[in-house]
């Protein structure tokens, strides 16, 4: 009878707290290289780059990356601006940083969302957005099973963008 | 015979008169192109406004007013605008915009009246710029379908700087309005677009929406979406490419035991944009 009571309780309390769900592992990290690719024309731009992760309902956890100049032109990294930085201004404050030449770069997600917090578990969507002064505008959407398990995978090249590789790495 | 001779004359021109503004009234939308809808400077930034009055979409025709533009703010209260001009086919307003949210921008003029009747032995269609009580001097001997209407059309916009919000959607309560229940700064191509439609002040059902994006030279069909709204006063729609659009609701009602007018002709012409997926 004890026991029948205990597993009642747990059960209930499986279901009045479904935010139970485990997080990703403590030491979990996404590395990420990004190639803004050579592009001859007579007035290049650095392109405004923002780089954020979604959850399964669509809402952004955490700007990874925002690479801008003038905020006149936040509103051209159009995704971005209305999912994420036309509401949070210090957010877009805290995670500014200057625009970047054509190379080659490296940076690492440490798995916290814009709180600090380990994120849960599940799928979510890697944007990248990449928009330049008189020149085109991409946007790249992966899919990314954050798990127990690491994995890599690879972005192809398109106008703005060069090759870019995420390494999702547990350990 | 003189005075006679004279107050005809003065009949037709009024009706000449009412006829030539009718054409620019009536039969071309007005409408306001902003140069921009969205705002992420912080500290502000000036934005040009396009008033006039045409068959094609954003295409300049008729000097349609902007004396009448107001900035509703996004706290609710009304604001003129900074700058205003007026050219020979289109008037231009510029308004800083520097509180964060979402502004409606209107530009509704004073109700008009409009008198149609028929006259003459071939049963001439005629109209003049005159309300029932105005008419009873102005209109000829022996007219016939004599019917006034009153005018309403509300011309607007939404801008939003930073985080949007909504107490500039507020109603007055009067003629045709519209509610966005879509924010206008998430419109976004290939996703539906809900908005209410109301009456004075009261959601209207069967109200005719036509939407069109701009760019209509440069296709051969007008690709124009027609809606009419539900017993609640609700219409969605797709709009599947990312740009600029004009939409036209307009709804007729007949007014009893109204001293001015029996009908009234409401309209809102309302401008958006639906951004890049």
């Amino acid at each position: 009878m004890k026991i029948k009571n205990i597993s009642y309780l747990l059960f209930a309390l499986c279901i009045a707290l479904p935010s139970w769900a485990k997080t990703i592992p403590d030491n979990a990290t996404l590395d990420v290289h990004l190639e803004l690719p050579v592009i001859e024309t007579t007035s290049y731009a650095r392109p405004y780059v923002a780089v954020w992760l979604e959850n399964e309902q669509k809402k952004s956890v955490r700007t990874l990356q925002l690479w801008v100049g003038k905020d006149d032109w936040l509103k051209d990294l159009r995704s971005w601006w209305r999912k994420v930085g036309r509401n949070d201004r210090q957010l877009v404050d805290a995670v500014t940083s200057a625009s970047r030449p054509a190379g080659k770069y490296r940076f690492t997600w440490d798995g916290l969302n814009d709180q600090g917090e380990r994120i849960e578990q599940g799928e979510y969507t890697l944007y990248i957005e990449v928009v330049r002064e008189h020149g085109g505008r991409n946007i790249l959407r992966q899919k990314l099973q954050l798990f127990e398990n690491g994995f890599s995978k690879q972005l192809k090249p398109t106008q703005e963008t060069g090759l870019i590789t995420l390494k999702y790495r547990t350990k | 015979m003189l005075n006679k001779k004279i107050n005809v004359l003065a009949v037709a021109c009024t009706m000449l008169a009412g006829a030539a503004f009718s054409s620019a009234a009536s039969a071309h939308t007005r409408w306001v192109l902003p140069s921009n809808f969205t705002v992420s400077t912080e500290g502000g930034e000036w934005l040009t406004f396009d008033v006039t009055a045409a068959n094609a979409t954003f295409v300049f025709d008729k000097p349609a007013g902007s004396e009448n533009a107001r900035i509703i703010m996004p706290d609710g209260r009304k604001e003129r605008p900074n700058f205003v001009l007026r050219g020979k086919r289109r008037s231009v307003f510029d308004f800083e915009f520097i509180e964060a949210g979402t502004h409606k921008v209107t530009i509704n003029n004073e109700p008009s009246y409009f008198t149609r009747f028929k006259a003459g032995r071939r049963d001439t269609p005629k109209r003049m710029r005159a309300n029932k009580i105005d008419r009873v001097a102005l209109l000829p001997k022996e007219s016939r379908d004599v019917e006034t209407a009153v005018m309403f059309t509300r011309v607007e916009s939404y801008i939003t700087v930073g985080k949007p919000n909504t107490k500039a959607f507020e109603l007055e309560g009067k003629y045709l309005e519209l509610m966005p229940i879509t924010h206008p700064s998430d419109i976004v191509a290939e996703e539906p677009v809900r908005l209410q439609l109301f009456f004075n002040g009261k959601a209207q059902a069967g109200v005719e929406v036509e939407v069109v994006r701009e760019g209509m030279i440069y296709r051969n069909q007008q690709e124009e979406v027609k809606v009419v709204s539900d017993e609640k006063g609700f219409v969605t729609f797709t709009p599947e490419i990312a740009g600029r659009y004009l939409l036209v609701a307009k709804h007729q009602d007949v007014l009893v035991d109204n001293q001015f007018a029996d009908k009234m002709m409401a309209s809102v012409n309302l401008t958006f944009e639906a951004v890049l997926p």
